[in-house]
């Protein structure tokens, strides 16, 4: 404690000198005087009673000396000093401390940049309480994790012990109109105590009571974002009443800005809602056992209940839930699984390894940076060796001239991660709008103090690096050595040579590292591009649609909207052709089990088929291939035939090597109480892609709308049903039709928000767009590095040739020919070269291995990849090599002859 | 010839200090307990006088431990005329230095009386 208050004393003694000198040296001359006096009164003369007083006392001096050592921390005074001096020795280099800046700059930048993803998305907290004990659960169809089905989520909500609550989500998209342009915005319907479970509570009015969570209660829990953008963060909100989907809801509470559910990064419920609505599970729901396997289902572990207690627990019930389903559907052996994992896993699982992968490139980039900022450090040092002796001749000890050095690397690695935070935070700024949708917990990206303290921890590692360096290459045995001129010119520091050699060898290998994994990611995005996705995107512009049930809550409305938008956009002038489609390529929308007639055991498979609801001339719009048979009638559109096309993979699934056309399918499993139609298959179509772009293509039915249940569109609630996608083929750029496509809607439906509007192409690249960033980064990254090897093979043949000028000359002289030393040097260039390139290759080798998983129909030992870099590594360094080897063939001979 | 003790470090030699500060605190505290405020030259003859010239403090070791114990809140220091109406500088015990003063003194009892019985018991 004492020590402490000494200490502060101290360091506020440091910071404005405490005592001033004058007044220490006042007060020891005082004593020296009364010393002195003492000693006259003994008898002696003055001078030699002062003579007394000196010996009695010690030095004024000395004691000044220790007096100043406990005013203040005497090192940091001396850091004081070696940081101004470091400063300014660093200003007058100013070309030199530019490029160590720039390249440190560089490394921290996109070190820092990565970082704030990495911590935005995987180490962040989740935002929720407790997120350790959250857990997401799921229900298995077959093999695949996926949502729960309403009446297994209700068993499970019944019987469940090992959590505290279990809550139930899905998204929805709701119109919200009223005062101002109608908007789509995206909801959640959830389980009443979801927000119990999450441990989040709204920070205006309320959230659902349990007798809220049934139909026709109508209440409804604001986003923050949405408050504060559609309502200008009124405080009087609450009761207030808004109109989603033409119904009217009444708000009950608002969230805080920092509450964002669901969570992007799952592959299904995954947007974030503006606004939350009960579940409100209806009859229908509650009874359709078997079906709508959809809601996402979050759940808090109780107190000291494991995950794999929990597990446990989950088995058994999920032998109860399957004893639940009906006897036609367990004969037909399907049955259920439940399994749990951690929230956090659940959100960032997906994209935990690509992001580490980043990660790491990013770390490789800074080890290059860093080797090549060691490098120009070691060759000042050269220059530097007489100035270093100087003061190792005047007393300096080994640890001073260390924490000289120190200061000058502080003072360097400050300026760059400075300017890497700087750029750093530009780079932050444009990666949402790039990958935004992709990524979880990318919406509040920023660079917060953990970011900071990442970034300082590494500017703190890389300048204890760059002052090591040059003291491992300054030899400390003979630190007069260096101050005999002859010496210091002829024996230029075995010491530092090897270590700049090595430093440019591991630059090199670094290089070859990111250059093949980039390569191999460059190989994997243009293999991917080059997939048939089945479907032609060019000149095509769509639009998505909802028709809000209140509006159109009859069968008889929906199609006369579709008949409608279908007549209108079709003869808008330069349109080839026009469709309704309930989801485009890329997308799915409805997923079934269906039998085939006559085929026995063959006839059903538990794999279940994507569905998709079409009006008008669909496939030809889409440029879409028909393999054989033909597409849907104009009659087709409008009246029930009982016709569907199917995709090749289906027809190849129940019918290999024969032409399913005039075969027939059913919905359903092929038993005795299915009672849906049969249906002729008319036509096979080429497989289209319906998820990510790569992804295998799954069986795919098409039907005509009209043959689309009544029942459904007038009694079932909800939207399914009511999405409508149109497609237009136009005869030009398809963006010129989107204000005329608007203008048509609006004739149709003035009050009907317009979800979005792209052409397909826009589409893709939305899909892709990702994986575009990824191999985008790596290539910069890659491509940056090769450059920075290169620099550094020709800043130190540059600096070699520089410092053997003389020899160069000698050897001239003598009648060397120029082209004999041109060789030599570009010879020592490319051995070190081959020696990076050798262990890069290998090491790059087991880097493709570990990535190999996230490529796509691209080997780890791609040969295309392995072979062109080292061929773009040779060309580049050669070119680095040229010019100090040109040089080195042009010294004047007479240079021999010349000192310095 | 008795031996004369000399309590310093002309130069920065730290070897056998650490001991002697310690002492050197507590003998600077008890005098100016027992003396009243004193100035750095007073405090000195005190040392000497008191151990019949055996003690010979120099201003290098004397004045930054008078520093140090101002530091820790153990003295205060202010300038004031002597009797013979020169400004020196004058050191008094603080509250705090009085408790120190206090603790310090039984832990150096004890200790002597360890040393005691140990030196004649054996």
């Amino acid at each position: 404690m004492r020590t402490l208050r000494e200490w502060t004393h101290r360091l506020g003694g440091a910071l404005s000198r405490g005592r001033g000198d004058r007044d220490l040296e006042e007060e020891l001359k005082l004593h020296l005087d009364l010393a002195a006096e003492d000693a006259r009164g003994g008898g002696r003369p003055p001078d030699e009673a002062a003579r007394a007083a000196r010996i009695r006392s010690g030095g004024v001096l000395q004691a000044m000396d220790a007096l100043r050592d406990q005013r203040s921390v005497p090192w940091l005074e001396h850091c004081a000093g070696d940081l101004r001096l470091a400063f300014r020795t660093l200003r007058r280099h100013p070309g030199f401390s530019a490029v160590v800046v720039l390249t440190l700059g560089f490394g921290m930048a996109i070190n820092t940049a990565t970082f704030s993803l990495v911590n935005a998305v995987l180490i962040r907290p989740l935002g929720f309480r407790e997120p350790e004990r959250l857990v997401a659960l799921h229900e298995h169809l077959g093999l695949e994790a996926g949502p729960f089905s309403p009446p297994d989520f209700l068993d499970l909500e019944r019987d469940q012990q090992s959590f505290e609550g279990v809550a139930a989500y899905a998204n929805v998209a709701f119109e919200l109109s009223g005062q101002g342009e109608p908007i789509r915005l995206d909801v959640a319907k959830v389980s009443a105590n979801l927000f119990q479970v999450l441990g989040v509570g709204p920070i205006l009015g309320r959230t659902f009571t349990a007798e809220e969570d049934r139909p026709g209660a109508n209440v409804a829990v604001l986003g923050w974002g949405l408050w504060q953008s559609r309502y200008g963060e009124d405080p009087s909100i609450v009761g207030r009443r808004i109109t989603l989907d033409r119904q009217p809801y009444t708000i009950i509470g608002v969230m805080p800005a920092a509450f964002e559910f669901p969570r992007r990064g799952p592959p299904t419920n995954n947007k974030p809602a503006a606004v939350w609505v009960p579940m409100a599970f209806t009859n229908a729901e509650r009874q359709g056992r078997g079906s709508q396997y959809n809601r996402g289902v979050v759940a808090r572990l109780r107190e000291g209940v494991t995950l794999d207690q929990a597990a446990g627990e989950l088995a058994v019930l999920a032998s109860r839930i399957n004893a639940n389903y009906p006897a036609e559907l367990r004969e037909a052996k399907i049955s259920v699984r439940l399994s749990a994992r951690s929230l956090r896993e659940e959100i960032a699982g997906r994209i935990e390894r690509p992001l580490w992968l980043l990660m790491g490139a990013v770390g490789l980039v800074l080890l290059v940076t860093c080797a090549n900022v060691a490098n120009l450090v070691l060759s000042r040092v050269a220059s530097r060796t007489r100035e270093i002796a100087v003061r190792t001749a005047l007393g300096s000890s080994r640890g001073r001239l260390l924490q000289l050095l120190l200061a000058e690397a502080a003072v360097l690695s400050a300026a760059g991660t400075l300017a890497g935070i700087l750029a750093s935070r530009l780079i932050v700024g444009a990666i949402p709008a790039t990958m935004g949708r992709a990524l979880p917990g990318v919406r509040d990206l920023s660079i917060d103090p953990r970011v900071l303290a990442f970034t300082a921890a590494i500017g703190i590692a890389t300048s204890i690096f760059f002052a090591l360096v040059p003291a491992m290459a300054i030899d400390w045995r003979v630190p007069g050595a260096a101050l005999q001129e002859e010496v210091s010119r002829s024996t230029p520091g075995r010491r530092r040579h090897r270590l700049q050699a090595g430093l440019v060898v591991s630059t090199v290998t670094l290089a070859v590292v990111l250059l093949v994994g980039a390569g191999l990611f460059v190989r994997s995005f243009s293999a991917l591009l080059a997939t048939d996705a089945g479907f032609n995107p060019d000149r095509v512009l769509t639009a998505s649609l909802t028709l809000p049930r209140a509006g159109y809550g009859t069968a008889a409305s929906v199609r006369a909207f579709h008949r409608a938008l279908f007549t209108r956009a079709s003869s808008l002038p330069g349109v080839r052709s026009a469709a309704l489609v309930t989801d485009l390529p890329l997308e799915s929308y409805e997923h079934r089990v269906l039998s085939a007639e006559d085929l026995g055991q063959a006839a059903t498979t538990t794999a279940s088929t994507n569905l998709s609801w079409v009006y008008g001339p669909y496939f030809p719009t889409l440029g879409i291939v028909v393999r054989s048979g033909r597409v849907f009638s104009e009659v087709e559109s409008d009246q029930s035939r009982n016709v569907v096309v199917v995709n090749d993979r289906l027809a190849r699934t129940f019918w290999p090597g024969q032409d399913a056309v005039g075969k027939r399918i059913r919905w359903g499993l092929d038993i005795a109480g299915n009672n849906n139609p049969w249906l002729t298959i008319v036509g096979v179509i080429a497989d289209v892609v319906d998820g990510p772009l790569g992804a295998e293509p799954l069986m795919h039915a098409y039907e005509p709308f009209s043959q689309f249940s009544d029942d459904v569109l007038d009694n079932f609630p909800g939207a399914f049903g009511r999405h409508v996608k149109l497609a237009i083929r136009t005869d030009a750029d398809p963006r010129a039709f989107a204000s005329g496509l608007r203008a048509e809607i609006g004739v149709i439906d003035r009050q009907l928000a317009i979800e979005s509007m792209a052409t397909m192409a826009d589409r893709v690249g939305d899909v892709v767009a990702p994986r575009r960033f990824s191999v985008m980064t790596l290539g910069g990254f890659a491509t940056g590095s090769l450059l920075l090897a290169a620099i550094g093979v020709y800043g130190l043949l540059a600096f070699n040739v520089a410092e053997r000028r003389r020899e160069m000359a000698v050897r001239l002289a003598l009648g060397a020919r120029p082209s004999v030393i041109l060789r030599m040097v570009v010879g020592d260039g490319l051995r070190l070269v081959s020696i990076g390139l050798a262990a890069g290759t290998l090491a790059s080798y087991g880097v493709a291995r570990a990535v190999g998983s996230l490529l796509y129909q691209t080997k780890s030992h791609d040969l295309v990849t392995f072979g062109t870099v080292p061929i773009v590594l040779v060309l580049v360094t050669l070119t680095a090599c040229a010019l100090p080897a040109y040089r080195a063939s042009r010294v004047a001979p007479i240079v021999s002859l010349r000192g310095d | 010839m008795e031996a004369r003790y000399s309590i310093g470090m002309p130069n920065r030699e730290q070897a056998k200090a650490d001991v002697m500060q310690g002492t050197l605190d507590l003998m600077v505290l008890q005098t100016l307990s027992a003396l009243g405020p004193l100035h750095g030259y007073a405090i000195t003859s005190r040392l000497e006088q008191v151990s019949g010239g055996a003690l010979q403090v120099n201003m290098g070791t004397l004045y930054p431990a008078l520093m140090r114990l101002e530091q820790r809140g153990l003295l205060r220091g202010h300038w004031g005329t002597t009797d013979n109406n020169r400004k020196a500088r004058f050191y008094a015990l603080t509250a705090s230095g009085r408790r120190e003063l206090a603790r310090e003194r039984r832990a150096w009892d004890r200790m002597a009386a360890i040393m005691q019985a140990l030196l004649r018991g054996a």
